[in-house]
C-alpha cells in the first residue's frame, strides 16, 4: 500500500481545525455565557450539539479521503440529482425555519437540504466542465453550467432562501472564470453586481462606475460592442435596481436592502438597522484587544440577533477585538488560498474546478458574510463557514474540504482518459480570447 | 492559464481581505470610542444602591427605629410554570386564583422582567421559596429595606413616617443640586424626624454598574465592580425621647383625646410628645390598603395631626402663674407690704357679681394663695389692672403666641390677642374682656408645647428653653457627632428672679394644699397648675394641668391637654403626675391605676367642698 496520506494538505486541514475551534470559543460565549438563561432552550446547548457536529464531520472527512477520483467523477450526476430531489422535498415535506423552507427532518436529525445540495451541485458543474472536448467553454457549455445552478437556485429561492440562493447564483462567473471564459466577458457579466451595490450606496458612484467600466472593457477589446454591452448591461441594472427599489418591492425588503449603508437612520431604527447599529457597536466596543472570553457586554447582553450564527464575527470582534478579528480573516484568507492552489496544481479538470468551485463558495460565503457583520453590505442571512453554529453548513463546508484534500491527495492517480485531448497533444491550456 | 487566473483568484481574496481589514480599523480603531458609547449606552447602566437610613435611638441609647430587609416575590412569566401555582400558593399560603391572577398582571406588564407580586411575604415564606427554587422557576424574591419600630412606645408624631417622594419634593430636591439622592419611587420622610432630619437621615446613594442584556435584566456586574461607588448611610439619631415615659403617656391616653408634652427643664429635649388619636408607624412600612389610607386622612379623629403642637385652647387656670409674674413685674401687685392683697367675696365687682365668679369667697387673698386656691377673684382684678400691650409682650417672652425654635417642623404659634386683634373683631370690647384673659379664658389659644416650655421657664426660674426633639446626630462609621443648633438654644425672660421663687412656691402650694394635692408624688416635692378650658357649647370643659418636678432642682416639666374631662385635676393632673415620677425613678410607679382612682375620687372631693 502507498503511502497516500504523503500528499494530504496538512496545512489546509490545520487551518480547517484552527478556524473550527475559533467558531466554537465564540459559539461558547454567546450561547453558554451569561446570555444563556435569556436564550430559547432549543439554542442553549448550541455547543455542544456544534461538538456533535463536529464529530459527524471528522468521521465524514476520513471517509471522504478514502474513496477514488473515479468515484467523484461517476457520483456527480447522481448525486446532483439526489440533491435537487432534496431541495424539491423540502419544499413539500420541510419544516419552516427562520422563514425559509429549507429543513428536511429524518427522525430527530434535520438539516438544511440548500446547504447540502451544494456539494451535489459543485461536483455536477464540475463534471460538466471538465467533461468538454474543447479547451474553450463554448456558449452551450455556459448556458448548461448557468442552467445547472439555476435550477436548485430556483428552488432555493421557492424555499424563500435568497442569501443561500445568491451564493449559488454567485458561483457562476466562479466556475466561468475558471472554466476559462474569456475575462472581458467576464468582467461584462460581473459588473453589473457591482453597479448594483453602488446603486444602493451611492447613485453617482454606481453611474461612475458604470462608465468607467465601460471604457475599460472597449480599451481592452477595442471593440465598441463591448462598450456598447458595459454601458447598456450597467446602466440598466442601476434603472431596474432603482425600479425595483421604488415601485417594485415591499417596504421591508427595501429596508432591509437600503438600512446597511446608513442604519441608524429613524425607519430602519426597529428593524434591520438595529441589528447593524448593535453588530458595529459590538465590533466597534471590542477596540483593538477586545473585552475578553465572555465578557463582551453586547454579545452577553443579546444585543446582536443571532449572533451564534450569522452574526458570530461581531462576537469574535467584540471578545477578541481587532486583533481577533483581523486573525480571523487572515485565517478564512489563507484557508481559501490555500484550497485555489490546490486547484491550480491539480492537473485535471475536474479536479482543479472542484476546487476553485469550493474556494469560490467560502470566498462568497466569508465576503458576504463579514462585510454584512461590518455593515459593508446588506443584511443577506449566510453563515460564516466553520464558525457560525449551524450543522448542515459545517458538514457542507467541511464536505466540500475533505472532497478538495482527496483528489489533491490523489491528484497523480486521475485517468489519462479523463485529461482534455489538448494536453495529450502536449501543449499547455491556451485559451482562445483571453 | 490557471497561473494567471489563479493569481487573480488570490489578489480579489488579498482586495477582499484588505477592504474588510480596512473595515476593521475602521470600526475597532479609529471610531472605537464612538461604538463603546453606543455599546456602553445599551448594555452598561448604573444602578443606584440605596444607603443604609439612619437609625433613631431613645435618650437611654434604647433602639427605636432601625431598617429591617423586606421580602418582595416577584414573578417573571417568561420563566414561570403555571404547573406550580399550588406550590407557589401553598408556601404563600393564598389560594390558587390570587397566583393566577399576579400572574396575568405581570404577563400584561412584561413578560420578561420580574414583576412584583407579593409584598413583605416575611422571612419564614422567603426561605421556603428559596429552599424551592428549583422547583419554582420564575419565581424570585427582590429585598428592599423597611422601617423597623422596636420601642415600646409608638411615638408617632415625634418620629413620623416615611412615603413615596412627590413631585414637588422631587423638584425641591432639584432645585437644591440633590437630584443624585432621589428618584421616584423612593422613600422619603413626611412628617416628624423623619422628615426633619431627612437630609441626614437618608445617607447618599451609591451607584453599581451593572451589564443589562436586551431584556433590561442584570447579567452581571461591570468589571467586577471596580467602578462602583458604595453608598454612605444616613446619620444615626440620640432623643431626648424617653421611651418608657413615651409608653406609659400613650398608654395613659387610651380611650381620651389630647396630648402631652414634657420637657427636660435644663436642655428643652422633649422627653415625651404624646397625640391622641395616634397612629402605627409601622402601618407605613407596607404598601398601604386604600380604606387605611382613609381612615388616616378623612376620620374626624385626624390621627395624623400632631394635637400636642398645633391644638390650640385656652389656657385656664394655668394662665396664673403667668399673670402672678407679669402682675408682679409690672408692679401691680406688691410681694409684701399694703400693696400684696386683693380681697375675694366670692366674685368680682365689676358686673355686679354675676359675672365674673369665683369658686367660693376667699377673703383677703396674697398672690401666693391667690395660686393655691385659684382665686379668679384675684386674677380678674390683676387683669383689670394690667395694660394689655405689656400684657402681649410678656406672653411673647414666655414663647405664647409664637412659633417656638424647634425641630418640630409643625406647630401653632398660638393665639395672644393685644388691642388691635380687639379693635378688628369687636370695636366694643371694654374691660369685661380684657378681665377674662386674666384667668386664661376667652380668645386666647395655646398649645400643649407652648404650656410646658411655659412651665420649664418658670421652673428654671426664667431661662426659655428651645423645645426639640434631637439631641444629637452620629455617624455610624466614625462616631463623628453632630448637635443641631436648636438644642443649646435658650432665652432669658426678662422677669426678676425673685418673682419666679414667690410664683415657684405658689405652684408648690398647689400641689400641697390645693388642686393638684391629690396627684403629689410620693416623696418628691413638686409644683403645678390645674386648669379648665371651656369647651363651647354643651360640651364638658377640658381637663388642663402643668407640672414641674423635682421642686427643688427642677428635670421635668409637663403640660397635658385632655379633651372634654372635666377640671384639671380630673384627667391631666394624675397623668402628668405619673409621667413625672416615671421619669424621675425611672421606674414604673405601683399601681398607676389605683393612683389614679384615688387621686380623681379625692379630686372630685375637694371640688365638692
Amino acid at each position: 500500500m502507498r503511502t497516500w496520506y504523503r500528499n494530504l494538505d496538512y496545512g489546509a486541514l490545520l487551518l480547517w481545525i484552527i478556524l473550527v475551534s475559533i467558531g466554537l470559543v465564540a459559539i461558547y460565549s454567546a450561547t453558554s455565557g451569561r446570555a444563556e438563561e435569556f436564550l430559547l432552550d432549543s439554542v442553549q446547548n448550541s455547543f455542544e450539539r456544534q461538538l456533535l457536529w463536529l464529530g459527524i464531520c471528522g468521521v465524514g472527512l476520513v471517509t471522504a479521503l478514502l474513496f477514488p477520483v473515479r468515484w467523484y467523477q461517476q457520483m456527480a450526476y447522481p448525486l446532483y440529482a439526489v440533491s435537487v430531489l432534496l431541495l424539491a422535498a423540502a419544499l413539500f415535506f420541510g419544516r419552516e425555519v427562520g422563514g425559509a423552507r429549507s429543513w428536511l427532518y429524518i427522525g430527530p436529525l434535520g438539516f438544511q437540504s440548500s446547504e447540502l445540495a451544494k456539494i451535489g451541485v459543485l461536483l455536477a458543474v464540475s463534471q460538466l466542465i471538465a467533461s468538454r472536448r474543447e479547451m474553450a467553454l463554448s456558449a452551450g457549455q455556459v448556458l448548461a453550467t448557468i442552467a445547472v445552478i439555476a435550477l436548485p437556485a430556483s428552488l432555493v429561492v421557492m424555499q424563500n432562501d435568497a442569501g443561500t440562493a445568491l451564493v449559488y447564483a454567485g458561483l457562476i462567473p466562479v466556475y466561468l472564470f475558471w472554466g476559462g471564459i474569456p475575462l472581458n466577458i467576464l468582467l461584462l457579466i460581473a459588473s453589473p453586481v457591482i453597479a448594483g451595490y453602488l446603486t444602493i450606496v451611492s447613485l453617482p458612484a454606481a453611474f461612475a462606475f458604470a462608465a468607467l467600466i465601460s471604457l475599460f472593457l472597449y480599451w481592452r477589446s477595442r471593440y465598441v460592442t463591448m462598450l456598447v454591452l458595459g454601458a447598456v448591461l450597467n446602466v440598466g441594472i442601476i434603472a431596474g435596481a432603482r425600479f425595483a427599489i421604488e415601485r417594485l418591492l415591499q417596504p421591508h425588503q427595501v429596508a432591509r436592502i437600503m438600512s446597511f449603508a446608513n442604519p441608524e437612520a429613524e425607519e430602519f431604527r426597529q428593524g434591520v438597522g438595529f441589528h447593524l447599529v448593535q453588530s458595529k457597536a459590538a465590533i466597534g466596543a471590542g477596540g483593538l484587544f477586545g473585552q475578553g472570553f465572555m465578557q463582551g457586554t453586547q454579545t452577553q447582553g443579546r444585543y446582536i440577533p443571532e449572533q451564534s450564527t450569522d452574526f458570530i464575527f461581531s462576537v469574535i470582534g467584540e471578545e477578541w477585538g481587532f486583533v481577533g478579528a483581523v486573525l480571523v480573516i487572515i485565517l478564512l484568507s489563507l484557508f481559501i488560498l490555500r484550497i485555489v492552489r490546490m486547484g491550480a496544481q491539480i492537473r485535471h479538470p475536474f479536479g482543479s474546478m472542484v476546487a476553485a468551485g469550493a474556494a469560490g463558495a467560502f470566498t462568497i460565503h466569508v465576503f458576504i458574510n463579514v462585510g454584512m457583520v461590518l455593515g459593508l453590505l446588506p443584511v443577506i442571512g449566510i453563515p460564516l463557514p466553520f464558525l457560525s453554529y449551524g450543522g448542515s453548513a459545517l458538514l457542507t463546508n467541511t464536505g466540500m474540504l475533505a472532497i478538495v484534500l482527496a483528489l489533491y491527495m490523489r491528484r497523480d492517480d486521475y485517468s489519462v482518459y479523463a485529461y482534455p485531448r489538448s494536453r495529450l497533444r502536449g501543449g499547455d491550456y491556451v485559451v482562445a480570447g483571453a | 492559464m490557471h497561473e494567471s487566473r489563479f493569481s487573480i483568484f488570490t489578489g480579489i481574496i488579498v482586495a477582499g481581505a484588505c477592504i474588510l481589514g480596512a473595515q476593521l480599523v475602521h470600526l475597532q480603531i479609529i471610531n472605537q470610542d464612538e461604538f463603546s458609547r453606543v455599546s456602553r449606552g445599551n448594555a452598561l447602566r448604573t444602578m443606584r444602591v440605596l444607603p443604609a437610613r439612619g437609625a433613631i435611638y431613645d435618650r437611654n441609647g434604647v433602639l427605636l427605629v432601625h431598617n429591617e430587609p423586606m421580602y418582595t416575590v416577584t414573578l417573571t412569566p417568561r420563566y414561570f410554570d403555571t404547573a406550580r401555582t399550588p406550590l407557589l400558593a401553598e408556601i404563600l399560603d393564598v389560594p390558587d386564583s390570587v397566583i393566577t391572577a399576579r400572574y396575568q398582571e405581570a404577563l400584561k406588564w412584561n413578560r420578561y422582567r420580574p414583576s412584583p407580586a407579593f409584598y413583605d411575604v416575611g422571612f419564614a415564606r422567603y426561605s421556603r421559596i428559596k429552599e424551592n427554587a428549583f422547583r419554582l422557576p420564575g419565581v424570585e424574591e427582590e429585598t428592599n429595606q423597611k422601617r423597623r419600630y422596636l420601642g415600646k412606645s409608638k411615638a408617632a408624631h415625634a418620629l413620623g413616617y416615611l412615603r413615596e417622594i412627590d413631585d414637588s419634593e422631587l423638584d425641591a430636591q432639584r432645585l437644591s443640586g440633590n437630584e443624585a439622592r432621589y428618584q421616584l419611587g423612593d422613600l422619603t420622610g413626611k412628617t416628624g424626624v423623619e422628615r426633619e432630619y431627612e437630609g441626614f437621615l437618608r445617607g447618599i446613594p451609591g451607584s453599581a454598574l451593572k451589564v443589562i442584556n436586551i431584556y433590561g435584566l442584570v447579567v452581571h456586574s461591570y468589571m467586577e465592580g471596580r467602578e462602583d461607588l458604595a453608598p454612605q448611610s444616613g446619620l444615626d439619631i440620640h432623643l431626648a425621647l424617653d421611651d418608657g415615659v413615651q409608653a406609659l403617656a400613650e398608654s395613659l391616653f387610651v380611650e381620651k383625646r389630647g396630648a402631652a408634652v414634657a420637657l427636660d427643664v435644663n436642655t428643652g429635649g422633649i422627653i415625651a410628645m404624646v397625640s391622641q388619636p395616634d397612629f402605627l408607624p409601622a402601618t407605613f412600612s407596607r404598601p398601604l390598603e386604600d380604606s387605611t389610607w382613609r381612615y388616616l386622612t378623612s376620620s374626624s379623629d385626624k390621627p395624623l395631626y400632631n394635637r400636642a403642637t398645633m391644638n390650640l385652647m385656652p389656657p385656664g387656670s394655668t394662665w396664673k402663674p403667668f399673670m402672678s409674674l407679669m402682675a408682679l413685674s409690672e408692679g401691680l401687685i406688691e410681694p409684701e407690704g399694703p400693696n400684696s392683697t386683693i380681697f375675694c367675696p366670692g366674685y368680682h365687682p365689676v358686673g355686679g357679681g354675676r359675672i365674673f365668679r369665683c369658686l367660693e369667697a376667699h377673703g383677703e387673698q396674697t398672690l401666693v394663695q391667690a395660686l393655691q386656691n385659684s382665686c379668679n377673684t384675684f386674677f380678674f382684678e390683676l387683669g383689670k389692672r394690667m395694660d394689655l400691650s405689656a400684657f402681649h409682650r410678656l406672653a411673647n417672652s414666655f414663647g405664647f403666641g409664637v412659633a417656638a425654635p424647634t425641630d418640630l417642623r409643625e406647630q401653632t404659634s398660638g393665639l395672644i390677642p393685644d388691642s388691635a386683634y380687639f379693635n378688628a373683631r369687636d370695636p366694643a370690647w371694654g374691660i369685661g374682656t380684657v378681665m377674662n384673659l386674666g384667668i386664661g379664658q376667652g380668645n386666647m389659644g395655646v398649645t400643649p408645647l407652648q404650656l410646658a416650655r411655659y412651665t420649664a421657664a418658670i421652673a428654671s426660674g426664667g431661662t426659655l428653653p428651645a423645645p426639640h426633639l434631637v439631641e444629637y446626630l452620629e455617624r455610624p462609621d466614625t462616631g463623628e457627632r453632630i448637635v443641631p443648633e436648636v438644642a443649646g438654644h435658650s432665652e432669658e425672660i426678662p422677669v426678676a428672679a425673685e418673682y419666679f421663687e414667690l410664683v415657684r412656691h405658689g405652684m408648690r402650694m398647689v400641689m400641697e394644699q390645693g388642686s393638684g394635692r391629690a396627684s403629689q408624688i410620693p416623696g418628691i416635692p413638686t409644683g403645678g397648675k390645674t386648669g379648665t378650658a371651656q369647651a363651647p357649647q354643651e360640651m364638658e370643659d377640658h381637663s388642663v394641668f402643668v407640672m414641674f418636678a423635682p421642686y427643688d432642682d427642677p428635670q421635668i416639666a409637663i403640660a397635658v391637654q385632655c379633651e372634654n374631662t372635666g377640671q384639671g385635676a380630673w384627667c391631666a393632673a394624675p397623668i402628668a403626675s405619673l409621667l413625672a415620677e416615671r421619669y424621675l425613678t425611672g421606674e414604673m410607679p405601683s399601681f398607676p391605676n389605683v393612683r389614679w382612682q384615688r387621686a380623681l375620687a379625692a379630686a372630685s372631693q375637694d371640688t365638692a367642698e
